[in-house]
């Protein structure tokens, strides 16, 4: 099967500071792939450029075969790629309906009505807090109610900054444990940036480790698991 | 009524209150999503006021049938509203894509504020001079119609005023929690970045709300020329300390704290000084021989003294007081138990 | 064009010149090198005049009625004769609208103008006055913003302004005269000379010290303020304390020129210092000669006065104009100012001359006596 998200030699970064070069790695369909590295490696530019929030340099990527490289976020997410950023994705002070509401601002409202009912279905916890506010959620709440959020667009591509950062170990296990059935049970493509390595690696197909914005590793995520040097020299993995 | 407050005196107080409200709801709505402190506010308003002293002239107490302050209202809504998103297309929408940062579009509305002053002023005078003889720093107070009621007199002006600022408020608030627009908007305003990636026309937000703060100012100006004992432009430059106040005593980002905000000061403004006023002449300046002394003029100061105790107690106004937490310590509410937040 | 440069409306348009060098520079620090926003600035120029004014005329009533009481008495008399009404004394004389002009004009203004020493103490003790007052105004109308952000220093000052020029001036007949206004105390016998004298005195006092200061330790605490440097925030307190320091000493020097202007215009009442004129006018001048720039400050005066002058002048030089163009002059003028204000922050918010960089000091002096 071709792969569902291309990248080619892709240079990018913001304004005039270059932070990825010559970045080359594809992702098949219903795979995920974890991104790790060191801080400010690039982990969260790469879910970036290829969304369009960041400056794209030179390089392409390519979307189903279709070259998506200069198309603005929008566009992209018509198409079917979806960006959860790592903060501020969900409108605290909207209440929980008003959010899922809001994810789906672009289609018609008979649409929308559907999908938020088929994603409470997914997502049963909310159904309680439809009319609370964003903000009287806690952290692990929040992250869920963005994956909600992104799964009213029914994307096919779903990329991940950091969702388990800042939350106690029982929240975040929660969440990865919705990722895996993102995958498992629908059917969609995870690429997952994850300062929490081993978390990280554990659920992932392929990895791509990121160093001062370049590919240190691209391969099984189980042999960079494994592999102690990499692992104790840029994931802080003891042993 | 009470000693020395006559119900006129009261609905009066009301009206104007409800008038500020309008104009320091406007005043933190382009606040808060242009994130402009608009200077010019008083005196857009004042076109509702200009509006008014026209339609006067021409048709008297009935515009085709209907009463003079439902066509003068409705005639200073829109024409301040339309003016409202001229201006921000035109001067303030440019500056900000340019790069201006806060202070300079402040600067803006400031000379924003001025040459509005100077044209309406040129208007007036033209007028004054060709066909309106009558308008020139003309008393409009005799123009509003008086009902009876009560056993006494009010002004009509006087009741439509809190009325509209009910029903604007309420059809504000419906807007912005039932339409999708007004969700979108609430949206933008709390995170632009979030909302544009949902697909959200900002610019359309946010020219929308200036129409919004616009009419809401022109409504206010066209009914408030009622009570002003001149009508020459120069009013907003008072006016808009008041407005300031009521902004900042609800809290600059919040626009519903705004309308709170804005009719506590004019009721403060009107009311508070002339029970200052009956309190000083009446019991404290015989008993402790003191001079009588007129307050009234000085009513503006309250709004000053106002801004300077919330400022130096709780810039964040009203809107940043935790209602919540006083309510549960004075047990009248019982403290909602969360979840635990983050953990670090 | 001799004939041009000697009349006195020349002479007035000179002064004018330099009364606003001196407020727009004063304005600069403010807002050019310390980025606060003052939509204030009228009433402490008022603030200078007013030493002049509502308190430098009773002090001079005083100062003639203890040197000369007889002379004091007799101006007492002279009221009463003449109708005018029966006053206490010479100071409460002076401060009333109806006898102010009488006993300004007929009494003090010779008085002085033949008593030198008494009139050089009345100066100092009126300068000093208009120093320490409008000092004082500026930490009163700033200290509950001074540690908030700009939008809220910024309303809280217009506001501070509008209601002592327009509200407690205007209204309170004691401090000021009120609406009628009363004359100030001018020195020497030819007010415009003396304007411009003080006036010119004053604009070199202060754009040397403002360079002085631009290039000094508290220049770059200044700038570090308005550029919101994470150093000059941490220090919390400092930021407030420089803000209130620059918005003290601006004041002054404001103050300067309120004093150096009302010599030549004794008369003027409180609400002759609007927002327009002593607000929104220095502000044009320093967006477009520069901000944080005191050349650009004196640069941006004179264009904009020169055009100015030249809108004035323009119904003379157009024969046969109508009432209706003279009427809408003035306003045009002021539509003609904004529209060149907002031309220049799209165009080129830097202004004519742009900000010079600090200009540096040797490197004993850094490690010695650097900070605030």
């Amino acid at each position: 099967m071709a792969p569902i998200l291309e990248v080619k030699d892709l240079n990018a970064g913001y304004g005039r500071f270059h932070i990825l070069f010559d970045l080359n790695f594809k992702v098949d369909e219903k795979e995920i792939l974890i991104v790790v590295g060191p801080n400010g490696s690039g982990k969260s530019t790469t879910l970036k450029a290829i969304f369009g929030i960041a400056k794209v340099y030179s390089g392409g990527i390519i979307y189903r075969g279709e070259d998506i490289t200069r198309l603005p976020p929008h566009e992209k997410a018509k198409k079917g790629l979806a960006y959860l950023p790592q903060t501020n994705n969900v409108f605290a002070e909207l209440t929980v309906e008003e959010n899922l509401r809001m994810a789906g601002y672009t289609l018609p409202p008979d649409v929308v009505d559907e999908r938020v009912r088929t994603v409470l279905e997914s997502f049963p916890f909310l159904k309680s807090k439809l009319h609370d506010k964003a903000k009287s959620l806690s952290g692990g709440q929040r992250q869920l109610l963005a994956m909600a959020m992104t799964l009213i667009r029914e994307p096919d591509l779903m990329m991940f900054d950091e969702p388990t950062a800042g939350l106690a170990p029982i929240a975040a296990k929660e969440v990865v444990e919705k990722i895996l059935w993102l995958r498992n049970d629908l059917g969609k493509t995870i690429i997952l940036v994850e300062q929490n390595a081993k978390l990280g690696l554990e659920i992932g197909d392929n990895a791509l480790l990121l160093v001062s914005g370049r590919i240190a590793y691209y391969g099984s995520a189980k042999d960079l698991l494994a592999n102690k040097d990499l692992g104790r020299l840029y994931l802080g993995l003891a042993k | 009524m009470a000693a020395g407050i006559s119900l006129y005196f009261l609905m009066a107080s009301i009206g104007y209150a409800s008038a500020l409200g309008l104009l320091s709801m406007g005043l933190s709505l382009t606040f808060v999503t242009t994130k402009v402190a608009n200077f010019a506010h008083g005196t857009i308003a004042m076109i509702g006021g200009i509006t008014t002293l026209f339609l006067i002239d021409r048709y008297m107490y009935n515009v085709k049938g209907l009463p003079l302050f439902v066509t003068s209202a409705l005639a200073g809504f829109i024409i301040a509203g339309v003016t409202a998103v001229v201006l921000y297309l035109v001067i303030l929408k440019p500056l900000a894509d340019r790069g201006s940062d806060v202070i300079g579009l402040m600067i803006a509305t400031f000379a924003i504020d001025i040459m509005l002053q100077s044209i309406l002023s040129m208007i007036l005078n033209l007028a004054h001079g060709k066909h309106f003889p009558k308008l020139f720093g003309a008393s409009v107070q005799s123009w509003d119609v008086t009902l009876n009621c009560c056993g006494t007199q009010i002004a009509e002006s006087h009741v439509f005023l809190p009325v509209a600022a009910i029903i604007l408020t309420i059809l504000f608030h419906l807007f912005l929690t039932k339409t999708k627009f007004g969700i979108a908007m609430r949206a933008t305003i709390e995170n632009p970045d979030l909302a544009e990636v949902m697909g959200v026309n900002t610019k359309a937000v946010y020219t929308i709300s200036w129409f919004i703060s616009g009419a809401l100012a022109g409504l206010a100006g066209a009914l408030l020329v009622f009570s002003l004992k001149d009508t020459s432009p120069n009013n907003s430059n008072l006016i808009i300390v008041s407005i300031f106040a009521g902004s900042i005593l609800g809290g600059l980002g919040n626009v519903y704290w705004g309308l709170i905000g804005g009719f506590l000061i004019g009721l403060a403004e009107k009311l508070g000084t002339q029970l200052l006023n009956l309190f000083y002449n009446n019991y404290l300046a015989p008993s402790l021989h003191l001079p009588p002394f007129s307050f009234v003029n000085y009513e503006k100061l309250m709004s000053l003294g106002l801004v300077i105790i919330v400022l130096l107690t709780a810039p964040q106004g009203l809107a940043g007081i935790d209602w919540g937490g006083l309510l549960s310590r004075m047990g009248l509410k019982t403290a909602r138990s969360r979840k635990p937040e983050r953990e670090v | 064009m001799i004939g041009v440069i000697q009349n006195p409306f020349t002479e007035t348009w000179i002064l004018l010149v330099l009364v606003y060098i001196i407020v727009t520079i004063s304005l600069n620090l403010e807002a050019g090198f310390t980025g606060i926003p003052n939509f204030g600035k009228a009433v402490f120029v008022f603030m200078g005049a007013w030493a002049a004014q509502g308190i430098g005329i009773r002090l001079a009533a005083y100062l003639l009625e203890k040197t000369d009481p007889g002379l004091a008495a007799e101006a007492l008399k002279h009221l009463q004769e003449i109708g005018i009404g029966t006053y206490k004394s010479l100071v409460q004389a002076a401060g009333d609208t109806d006898a102010n002009r009488i006993v300004v004009t007929s009494y003090i203004y010779p008085y002085f103008q033949h008593h030198l020493a008494l009139a050089a103490l009345l100066f100092t003790a009126v300068l000093a006055i208009a120093l320490a007052l409008s000092a004082a105004m500026g930490l009163f109308a700033s200290f509950a913003a001074v540690r908030l952000r700009e939008e809220y220093l910024a309303i809280l000052l217009l506001s501070f302004s509008e209601l002592m020029v327009m509200v407690i001036f205007q209204q309170t007949t004691s401090l000021n005269g009120g609406p009628q206004g009363i004359w100030a105390m001018r020195f020497g016998s030819n007010g415009l000379r003396t304007a411009l004298i003080l006036a010119a005195v004053f604009a070199a006092i202060t754009f040397l010290y403002a360079e002085k200061l631009a290039n000094s330790p508290m220049g770059r605490a200044m700038r570090a303020v308005r550029d919101d440097e994470i150093a000059a925030g941490v220090y919390g307190r400092d930021v407030a304390r420089i803000r209130l320091k620059v918005i003290m000493v601006s004041s002054m020097i404001a103050a300067l020129a309120g004093l150096a202007f009302i010599q030549a215009t004794p008369s003027t009442v409180s609400m002759g210092f609007d927002r327009v004129k002593w607000t929104f006018f220095p502000w044009a001048y320093l967006i477009l000669g520069g901000m944080a720039n005191n050349v650009g400050a004196v640069l941006g005066t004179v264009i904009f006065l020169i055009l100015q002058r030249l809108v004035q002048l323009l119904p003379v030089y157009i024969s046969g104009t109508s009432t209706t163009i003279m009427t809408i002059i003035p306003y045009l003028s002021n539509i003609l100012v904004g529209v060149i204000i907002i031309l220049v922050l799209y165009f080129r918010p830097q202004g004519i001359l742009p900000e010079k960089p600090s200009k540096t000091v040797d490197f004993h002096r850094i490690l010695v006596e650097e900070g605030e």
